[in-house]
């Protein structure tokens, strides 16, 4: 059965801020997903569904049986393929016209013009520290939003980079953190979607410009209390990427 | 001395810096942000910044997974 465009995003175009643009402007936009673990599942198959036109993948490793209590887009058939293939194959029975180009590849210094150039958005689902750097300063240079987000236990965390001041790193410093690894510390499946899902409701709020953003403001989630919180913060004094207080950007 | 952590109200004793406040607290330095009324501390500058009565204080835990 062909399911037309229009018929996909009826229920979206049916929100009381749409605007007869929207449709085609998902259609047009580009977004990369960087690290397609538990967060990257979730904001891709919302993505997808919703309607953007191309998602570029990137992600270097191969699915194991531990991903599959949270990375959804993943049955027992993937193991040992390379997630970004594994996510393919999924996103294209969801979302049959979407474009998608799969990188198997790590984030580096060297390669982050080549796999990151060229989107409008970019979502982090990392799962470190250093690369999460380079996005930063890949959004702050290129002047490209990045929803970054981050679960881990029961908690997540989603905020926005929206190519200029404030910065991640105006927020947590530039002395990096210790690795939180889900395998030591474990991760209830759901929290790590939960971040996800936020994170393609962001996307979708910066690429049809509508609602309150979460530039400047981090959403935090504790599921184990259930309390969840949004935090404004402010650009940093000599923040070494953004160049915070001191300067505006670009002089 | 009271403080609004998070959005609760605290008392918190003997509390003359940000370092001081994150031990009463059993807060682990190395995982979080800190902002006290808003301004964004640096972890090198908790031990030298002054946290004083009815502060409002925002601990953001950096949250790694994904």
């Amino acid at each position: 059965m062909v399911i037309t465009e229009k018929e996909r995003v009826r229920r979206l175009v049916s929100l009381p801020e749409a605007k007869p643009g929207w449709i085609r402007r998902l259609r047009q936009s580009r977004v990369a997903i960087v690290g397609i673990g538990g967060l990257g599942n979730a904001s891709a198959l919302y993505l997808a569904a919703q309607g953007v036109g191309h998602l570029t993948l990137i992600d270097p490793d191969e699915v194991e049986p531990h991903n599959l209590g949270r990375q959804i887009l993943f049955g027992p058939p993937d193991v040992g393929r390379p997630k970004v293939e594994a996510a393919c194959r999924t996103l294209r029975f969801i979302a049959p016209d979407i474009s998608l180009a799969a990188e198997a590849a790590a984030l580096t210094d060297e390669k982050q013009e080549t796999l990151l150039a060229g989107h409008d958005v970019i979502v982090d689902g990392l799962d470190n520290w250093e690369a999460r750097l380079i996005l930063n300063r890949f959004s702050v240079h290129h002047r490209v939003p990045v929803v970054f987000a981050g679960a881990i236990g029961y908690e997540a965390q989603v905020y926005v980079v929206n190519g200029g001041k404030p910065c991640m790193q105006c927020l947590f410093g530039d002395d990096g953190f210790v690795e939180q690894s889900c395998a030591l510390l474990g991760v209830l499946g759901p929290v790590a979607g939960m971040a996800g899902t936020v994170q393609a409701q962001e996307v979708l709020k910066l690429l049809l410009n509508t609602g309150d953003g979460l530039q400047g403001r981090i959403w935090t989630y504790d599921a184990f209390r259930n309390v969840s919180r949004v935090v404004g913060f402010t650009p940093r004094a000599q923040c070494p990427v953004c160049g915070g207080k001191e300067h505006e950007y670009g002089r | 001395m009271r403080l609004i952590i998070n959005g609760e109200p605290r008392v918190l004793p003997g509390t003359g810096n940000v370092k001081d406040m994150l031990d009463r607290l059993g807060v682990d330095h190395q995982t979080v942000a800190v902002m006290v009324n808003g301004e964004i501390v640096v972890r090198t500058n908790f031990e030298t910044h002054p946290v004083r009565d009815n502060d409002t204080v925002e601990i953001v835990r950096f949250v790694g997974g994904g």
